[in-house]
């Protein structure tokens, strides 16, 4: 089964939704999109983290999603979700959206994340979220060069910061560790004068040009 | 189900609280109620948590990961050591927070550091939730309080070191080979000795030098001179036999109560085989007892001649060495050394003054150099000046010659008191240094806009200046103008630079230390002065009003937004310089080799060799800054 089948397969309209996911779609629709000049303190960013059932964008599936908030530089453990997208993977990911606002959204690695996550809310939800995504993958070695100085695995960064989880590849368990290394990214990038999510994502956008052309 | 989420974050929070003390034995209920509420935040090497500033403390802190440490701040001075360092577990302010009062301490993360926090009123809804919270909370404070006992009892223990000489025991205060005459000598004999050796009394002891008695000058009018004895006569006839003899082992204490107790003034003090080791008088006892901080201080402020004044400034050294020996901090140490030296001149002036008209002249006796900066050591020369107001219509050549006459008998004053005359010629006796408000500014304005190497090193000994005594509104003047103008002539900061950075610390690239030939570092050129130089640069440019490099980093450098962390680090690396240099004066002095500034860093043990290192490396950022400030 490849992606197209299971894609034609699986598709969902969205009338046959449940009113209630109906609603709350809308609402989400409705909200402002995030002021991207405010400052770290008085933003809230959204970690996303995905469980899929293995590593090939082509092949595997979904299977759950977390997320954890950091309002104004704290991280909060109320302040987070997390669902396996069975039996109802549409009401998982209109939590998900509910939980998440406008973003901006921070992930670590965007690549298998954003896709696998933007190809399931296609499918259940048919919409794509206009969210301001921002990958750690590509600003922690931006910011703490000292520590590693190119992109690298997420293992390696809980390493160089003794971060430590409850369980690894884990949706919510990995969220947890990458929640933990943004408080690291916001609080660096202050004292760089990159204060807002504005900044991180063009200090982003920035490494992936120099990656690209270097 | 947002709630499964919120289930394992909580649950991994006190996963991490029970691996550690008070919280693995705390009831399951608050331990969920804490990890609930406490959320985590992210802390950068060096950034301030809490201060006293920061007022009431709105949260309770538990370091998940890193380093924060916890300073205490204020006037209390021992706590600068009272450092403590807080890890992974550990929670603050205690204290404060049930107290509901600001933190005595600042904490400021040491190293990059997750930090738990839970709001205040949680903290207090815990302690009344979990009766184990509470006891270690009680526990906590009452340690505090416990601490702050012991540091109120080492306090004392500190005053009561500096009387500790009275615990001396005799054997150390008898340092000369002890006189003594046979019991056969004439009279004759034993009193030229007495007269030659300038001593108040003769022992008289056997072959084996056991002392069989002795004579003292008070004897010799009832003894001798009264009954007309023939001087040929054998001293044992007139002598006191059998004479008060105390071991080497008694203290100074017994010595005391033993003359107080038989009347007597000198005691003979023998070793464990009865043979004479030497004389202890109650003279020498005296001088013991006086050297007190406070006796220091009040015999300085008693003092109407310069026979007392000489004898207060002996006093003052004394007391630095006994301070040294005991292992006093740097900075109380320069700061005492400096308030004592302060109330001598001051005393001295004082004195010059009554006998000098100076009525009605306003003026503010100056100090320059390292006295300025309160850096002074036990071998600083004198560097002085005046500066006064010539009011209108007054004769000022008259005015500044009752100045100068004046000046020139504080001058030779401190000179017999142990501050050399000052070979350059810094000193207010000095036509060239007794000036009107409007000279100095003239002079200081002529360095600034024209700093060749000698207005560059001028700027470095005068711009130190403060004022000892005197109407300091001037010295204050003199300040504002003297910031607001170096300022303005930004290539004069930027020569006084240069300066500064032709001397690199002695850090070695294979080696750990540079040594001059003689395997010594000249600890004032290549380590103190590195310091002072960049301090006072800062301090022009920040417009810091203190002349002491202590207070220059520290306020410049907050001014300048340097993290606290990196400004204390300087700080202490400066003080542990100065230690060095009054440590290795100390044992100059007491081997009656003149002090100087060099060790040898291999004779050093290795931890201070490290912090020397370390010192060097703090002296080093500090140039790299000034470097990268001025591009040179």
């Amino acid at each position: 089964m490849n992606w197209l089948t299971r894609l034609l397969s699986n598709r969902t309209d969205t009338a046959t939704l449940d009113v209630a996911l109906r609603d709350a779609i809308a609402n989400w629709e409705a909200l402002a999109a995030p002021d991207l000049g405010t400052a770290h303190f008085e933003t809230r960013y959204v970690v996303i983290n995905t469980e899929a059932s293995g590593l090939d964008l082509d092949k595997d599936r979904l299977l759950a999603v977390a997320a954890i908030a950091i309002d104004r530089e704290h991280l909060s453990p109320h302040d987070s979700y997390y669902a396996p997208l069975e039996p109802d993977a549409a009401t998982a990911l209109t939590n998900l959206l509910t939980f998440a606002g406008k973003g901006p959204v921070v992930v670590f690695n965007a690549s298998f994340n954003r896709s696998l996550l933007e190809r399931a809310l296609d499918e259940h939800l048919r919409l794509t979220p206009d969210w301001t995504w921002l990958d750690l993958h590509w600003i922690l070695p931006a910011l703490y060069d000292e520590h590693i100085d190119r992109p690298a695995r997420l293992g390696d960064w809980m390493k160089a910061f003794g971060i430590e989880t409850f369980q690894r590849h884990h949706a919510l368990g990995d969220a947890w560790a990458i929640a933990q290394l943004m408080l690291a990214a916001q609080a660096r990038a202050r004292t760089l004068g990159l204060n807002t999510p504005r900044s991180l994502a063009d200090l982003e956008h920035s490494r992936r040009q120099l990656r690209r052309h270097g | 189900m947002p709630a499964a989420a919120s289930e394992m974050l909580v649950g991994a929070s006190s996963d991490f609280l029970t691996r550690f003390s008070p919280f693995n034995r705390m009831e399951p209920e608050a331990l969920g109620f804490l990890a609930e509420r406490a959320t985590l935040a992210f802390h950068s090497r060096g950034s301030e948590i809490l201060t006293p500033e920061m007022g009431q403390p709105t949260h309770f802190h538990i370091v998940q990961r890193g380093k924060v440490q916890a300073r205490q701040l204020g006037p209390t001075s021992v706590t600068d050591y009272a450092a403590m360092t807080l890890g992974p577990g550990e929670c603050f302010p205690i204290g404060a927070i049930s107290a509901q009062r600001p933190s005595t301490n600042a904490y400021v993360a040491v190293e990059d550091s997750f930090v738990f926090q839970l709001p205040a009123e949680d903290f207090l809804k815990l302690m009344q939730m979990s009766p184990v919270f509470h006891v270690f909370c009680t526990q906590y404070i009452a340690s505090l309080l416990n601490q702050s006992r012991q540091q109120l009892q080492s306090t004392f223990a500190q005053r009561a070191a500096e009387q500790q000489t009275m615990t001396t025991p005799l054997g150390q205060l008898v340092k000369k080979e002890p006189i003594f005459v046979a019991p056969d000598s004439s009279i004759r004999a034993a009193l030229e000795k007495m007269s030659e050796m300038r001593i108040g009394c003769m022992v008289i002891a056997d072959a084996e030098h056991k002392p069989i008695g002795i004579l003292t000058q008070s004897d010799l009018l009832p003894r001798v001179v009264l009954p007309g004895i023939d001087l040929q006569r054998p001293i044992c006839d007139v002598m006191t036999a059998t004479p008060h003899v105390m071991s080497a082992s008694d203290s100074a204490y017994d010595a005391a109560l033993e003359m107080a107790t038989h009347g007597v003034r000198h005691l003979l003090v023998v070793d464990s085989e009865g043979r004479l080791k030497g004389v202890v008088s109650e003279r020498d006892l005296f001088t013991l007892q006086r050297i007190g901080l406070r006796q220091v201080r009040s015999s300085i402020e008693g003092a109407d001649d310069l026979e007392a004044l000489q004898r207060a400034s002996r006093d003052i050294r004394q007391l630095a060495l006994n301070l040294i020996a005991q292992g006093i901090g740097a900075e109380q140490l320069t700061q005492f050394i400096s308030a004592l030296n302060d109330a001598l001149t001051c005393r001295i002036i004082d004195l010059a003054r009554a006998r000098h008209e100076l009525y009605g002249i306003d003026y503010a006796w100056l100090a320059f150099g390292s006295e300025g900066r309160h850096e002074q050591t036990l071998s600083s020369d004198q560097d002085n000046g005046i500066i006064y107001v010539c009011p209108e219509g007054a004769d000022q050549d008259a005015l500044k010659n009752r100045l100068l006459a004046c000046a020139k008998e504080v001058n030779e004053n401190l000179a017999a008191c142990g501050f050399p005359l000052c070979k350059g010629n810094i000193m207010a006796s000095n036509p060239e240094l007794c000036l009107t408000l409007e000279e100095w500014k003239g002079r200081f304005g002529d360095w600034i806009r024209e700093p060749d190497p000698q207005a560059l090193l001028n700027a470095t000994i005068f711009f130190d200046y403060r004022v000892l005594c005197g109407n300091e509104r001037l010295g204050d003047q003199l300040r504002a103008w003297l910031n607001r103008t170096a300022k303005a002539y930004s290539n004069f900061l930027r020569l006084m630079a240069s300066n500064a950075l032709q001397v690199a610390p002695p850090l070695g690239r294979i080696r750990d230390f540079v040594v001059e030939e003689d395997g010594t570092i000249d600890l004032k050129k290549s380590g103190a002065r590195l310091f002072v130089d960049v301090a006072r640069i800062l301090a022009l440019r920040a417009d810091v009003a203190s002349s002491s490099t202590v207070q220059r980093l520290r306020q410049a450098g907050t001014r300048m937004g340097m993290p606290a962390e990196e400004i204390a680090a300087l700080i202490d690396g400066f003080h542990f310089i100065q230690l060095l240099r009054l440590r290795s004066q100390h044992l100059d002095t007491e081997h009656d080799a003149p002090g100087d500034n060099r060790i040898n860093p291999d004779a050093l043990n290795e931890l201070d060799r490290r912090i020397l290192k370390e010192a060097f490396r703090q002296a080093r950022k500090l140039q790299l800054r000034l470097k990268l400030d001025y591009q040179l």
